[in-house]
């Protein structure tokens, strides 16, 4: 049996804050809690993690790019620690397991011109013999991805837009071929026009170099258009799994119910017929959360869901859902 | 957006930038302009005064009558010695500026490598490296320098060493806290994935960047060791011989120059002094403000 | 809409900004009126000039920002010929201002209830006791608990303080109020609540809003007009039924279908890319990424036509 292209087991990433001299009580924050999934990679795949701010997305995208340590649980590469890879063989870990970021104006070192990330991804992977070869290949790959070499090549960041810096790093993606992409919000600083322009490629991208992406983001309209499959975080933790068509026509758990029932569809004719809950958690009552920790808003919440953490149970056709409403 | 691709030097970039500044700052165009002449004076000052001195070196004795008042040839009247006193300000304009561009430039070189260790590695490297910088700030410099001057005789790399030890903190706290912001910069963060190792990343990454940085931090070495530099010869340490607008203070008030009424003495070396700290102060508010628009609207500028 | 029935008539409005380029046309010449009582929405995408063009109507433009011509009707009142003064008065008590990211302005050091108290005081010679009980009913009309009056903003989440600036925004009645991305940084569920407070200000308060945001998608579920902009012009303004049901103009038609939504399988960008506002396109400024463009459409620069009442469009295929 082959291994999965990455598993994460029980991966936790805590936070401390305030104890210093005293004087401020000694606080941990959970923000990634026992949280496990898996990229099988054997056909080329998006898995969309969703979740709102505070869920702990970012942090997972973190840790799973070594540049996070998690507190504790595992996350493996082709069946090997993340950790080894990077002590025993950090070329062919950072090669095959890529980002793409969300702020395409930080992304890029104003002092350089924008080819040098690519002509730096194709000189560290050593993808071409010589600078003719890299030359050709940076050219070749940006045609492929729809762009005009002699609009870009030569020019400052400064001197594009945020679309086209996207978009160039897509490039970056076709040269180096990795196997698993982590895209960190990739569209959400960039013009609606052109989002899907780049979802396109992406999904494009992803054919043509056979690679899995990990697509970070809170928008579950995105995650419904370019995922396969969506995996959905609440505070930290995995609440449901499924595929993309199936979580948003039928969410499971009350919390995706909630967050699917609250994205505006741009058609005046289906507007929202309930009214959003106003009551909003307090961060204390969130910290000190024995059971689920979508406890205190839930509709149908019971007695044992303020004592439990629900485990996430298998229901079925890949559906996996962390509530006691599905009992195993 | 022009459809034309520009190829740009680097060269051709700085000065680009270097231009940008000037336009955005009126603190820096000052700076600059008056850091600018008081530099051509200094530069061309053998020139100048070998000119006006007919081969005269300034501070040879007896090329003049004494006590001379103002006039055309000597707007600044003679010294006791019959020296032109006007000359004798180039000189010393010279000398403290040369003092301060070598011993700023050690000064900048040891805080630019402190600082990229400590703002780089981070950790325990940083946590000593940093609290040897607070030591050395805190540490009175000018009681130490008297103390090692009394007992030490220097010539003028000696002095520029010592003068480098003690004001390189100054620049390095600039340049540190400065790298540890600019280490979060997204693509650091893509350096690191692209397999960049650390000194990679400090030098091809973070240094280019630092640049108006290191300008600054250049700037206030300069004017800590000149500071420091004109303290000690006013107090009549340091080579005799190298005539530096401290030492040329030292000699007005040695000579008694006030109670004679021959103020100029003592107002000539300070305005120059005072110049060079205004032009440069102006420089780095300048470059300061420019790099962070939020402190424009404090200045008014 | 009867011309009384009009509470804001913006003519021709035009907000340049001085550069050593020349000027900068941020808003060139935008004309659209905004009835009582409705949310009135307008979008684009950066850089169009939404920002600019409610700056303008405000008159917050700061230089080297400067209005260069137009008329602003407010109720009869042309604010462009008010001394500051006048205009001062108005903001707060009939017209009030949610800039962007404003809940992130929201002073760290007094409490809520202080600040609202504040907010009155200044612009009026209220006393502190009236002010805050018009502070603590203000809260309670959109929703937020007692407690938060005696919070400080770094103890509330982005909702709770998006709340707190529309509550401090309507605590003098104003007329119309004029909330720039209200919504933007917040969660999905956050946001319907925003949205939803938004509605209610018109549906049980009667005030009107106009409503900016890049957001199509937003403007669908609470607006009952809105005007789409493009490079400081407007190309279309309608009902948000006509907009989204049967859009006119190319880049409104194109903007809609860009949208993705999980009732959609499939969607289509807008090739090209957005003109910078020191080089506007000749002509109608969306010919070179209209897949419709014709001959004409370099050259002269659509005029904005009324359609029908109520609905008006800037391009020449619809003659």
């Amino acid at each position: 049996m082959e291994e999965p292209l990455l598993e994460l087991k029980n991966v936790t990433k805590e936070y401390t804050i305030g104890g210093g001299l005293g004087l401020t009580e000694r606080k941990t924050i959970r923000a990634v809690d026992k949280v496990s999934f898996t990229i099988l990679g054997k056909k080329p795949t998006i898995v969309a993690l969703v979740g709102q701010s505070g869920s702990g997305k970012t942090t997972i995208a973190r840790i799973i790019l070594g540049l996070l340590e998690p507190t504790s649980g595992e996350v493996l590469y082709k069946g090997k620690d993340t950790r080894l890879w990077l002590k025993k063989d950090k070329k062919t870990y950072r090669h095959n397991v890529q980002v793409i970021f969300q702020d395409p104006y930080g992304i890029y070192n104003p002092f350089y011109r924008v080819d040098r990330v690519l002509f730096k991804a194709v000189k560290k992977f050593g993808l071409a013999s010589s600078s003719e070869e890299a030359h050709k290949m940076v050219i070749e790959s940006m045609r492929a991805m729809g762009l005009r070499p002699e609009d870009l090549l030569g020019r400052y960041p400064h001197q594009i837009s945020g679309g086209e810096r996207q978009r160039l790093m897509l490039v970056r993606i076709l040269l180096m071929k990795p196997k698993l992409v982590v895209a960190d919000e990739p569209v959400s600083m960039i013009d609606v026009s052109l989002r899907s322009i780049f979802l396109n490629n992406l999904q494009d991208l992803k054919e043509r170099i056979e690679m899995s992406c990990l697509y970070i983001t809170h928008d579950l309209n995105i995650a419904h258009y370019v995922a396969d499959e969506i995996i959905v975080l609440c505070h930290g933790r995995i609440v449901e799994i499924g595929d993309a068509k199936s979580i948003v026509k039928d969410p499971l758990h009350p919390y995706s119910q909630n967050l699917v029932n609250a994205i505006p569809i741009p058609d005046p004719t289906k507007r929202w017929k309930d009214a959003a809950q106003i009551k909003e958690v307090t961060f204390e009552e969130l910290r000190a959360e024995q059971g689920c920790m979508y406890s205190h808003k839930c509709p149908h919440v019971m007695p044992m869901c303020k004592k439990e953490v629900p485990p996430l149970t298998e229901l079925g056709s890949g559906r996996k859902a962390a509530c006691f409403l599905y009992p195993r | 957006m022009s459809s034309t691709v520009e190829k740009q030097s680097t060269l051709r970039r700085s000065l680009l930038g270097l231009a940008t500044l000037l336009k955005t700052s009126r603190m820096l165009r000052v700076g600059l302009g008056i850091l600018l002449v008081l530099v051509l004076l200094a530069v061309l000052e053998p020139w100048i005064n070998n000119y006006r001195l007919g081969g005269h070196k300034s501070i040879e004795f007896g090329i003049y009558e004494r006590h001379l008042p103002y006039s055309y040839e000597h707007p600044l009247g003679t010294d006791l010695f019959g020296r032109d006193i006007l000359a004798l300000q180039f000189t010393g304009l010279r000398y403290s500026l040369m003092i301060g561009a070598v011993a700023g430039s050690i000064a900048t070189l040891i805080a630019v490598v402190v600082a990229t260790t400590c703002g780089y590695l981070g950790g325990k490297i940083d946590a000593v490296l940093n609290s040897a910088t607070n030591a050395v700030l805190v540490i009175p410099a000018l009681p130490i320098l008297i103390a090692i001057a009394t007992y030490v005789r220097m010539d003028l790399q000696l002095m520029s060493l010592t003068l480098a030890i003690f004001t390189w903190p100054w620049a390095a706290r600039t340049i540190r806290a400065q790298i540890l912001s600019l280490k979060e910069r997204g693509y650091v963060e893509l350096a690191k994935v692209t397999n960049f190792n650390n000194l990679e990343i400090m030098f091809a990454e973070i240094l280019p960047n630092l640049a108006p940085f290191i300008g600054v931090g250049f700037s206030y070495a300069i004017i800590g060791t000149i500071l420091a530099e004109t303290g000690l010869r006013v107090i009549g340490l340091g080579p005799g011989e190298i005539p530096s607008l401290g030492l040329l203070l030292n000699w007005a008030i040695g000579y008694g120059a006030l109670s004679q009424g021959r103020h100029q003495m003592v107002l000539a070396p300070t305005t120059f002094l005072v110049l060079i700290f205004i032009s440069l102060n102006l420089i780095n508010v300048g470059v300061e403000e420019t790099f962070n628009p939020r402190l424009k609207k404090i200045t008014g500028m | 809409m009867r011309k009384t029935d009009r509470i804001l008539q913006v003519e021709d409005l035009r907000v340049y900004y001085k550069s050593i380029f020349g000027d900068v046309r941020s808003v060139d010449g935008v004309s659209f009126s905004v009835g009582s009582n409705e949310v009135f929405g307008i979008a684009g995408e950066s850089g169009c000039g939404k920002s600019t063009l409610v700056e303008g109507i405000l008159r917050v433009i700061m230089p080297p920002g400067y209005i260069k011509s137009g008329k602003i009707m407010f109720k009869e009142k042309d604010l462009l010929s008010l001394e500051e003064e006048e205009m001062r008065r108005l903001r707060w008590t009939e017209l009030s201002y949610i800039p962007q990211g404003s809940m992130s302005s929201l002073n760290p050091v007094l409490k809520i209830e202080e600040q609202m108290v504040d907010a009155v005081t200044s612009h009026m010679s209220t006393p502190k006791e009236e002010a805050s009980n018009m502070a603590i009913s203000s809260l309670k009309e959109v929703g937020l608990p007692l407690e938060v009056a005696g919070m400080y903003p770094h103890e509330l989440s982005g909702g709770m303080k998006q709340r707190v600036i529309i509550a401090t925004a309507i605590l003098l009645k104003p007329s119309l109020i004029v909330a720039d991305e209200p919504v933007t940084a917040l969660d999905v569920v956050v946001q319907k609540g925003i949205l939803q407070s938004i509605a209610n200000l018109r549906d049980i308060y009667g005030i009107t809003v106009i409503f900016v945001a890049h957001d199509l998608a937003a403007h669908a579920q609470i607006v009952d007009r809105l005007t789409v902009m493009y490079a400081g012009k407007i190309a279309e303004i309608g009902s948000v039924y006509d907009i989204f049901g049967d859009p006119l103009h190319p880049y409104s038609k194109l903007l809609v279908a860009a949208i993705p939504s999980i009732e959609k399988e499939a969607v289509q960008g807008i090739p090209g890319l957005a003109p910078s506002p020191l080089d506007w396109p000749p002509g109608c400024r969306f010919h070179p990424r209209c897949p419709y463009a014709i001959p004409v459409c370099p050259h002269d620069e659509p005029p904005l036509k009324e359609m029908s009442p109520g609905r008006y469009a800037a391009c020449h295929l619809l003659g």
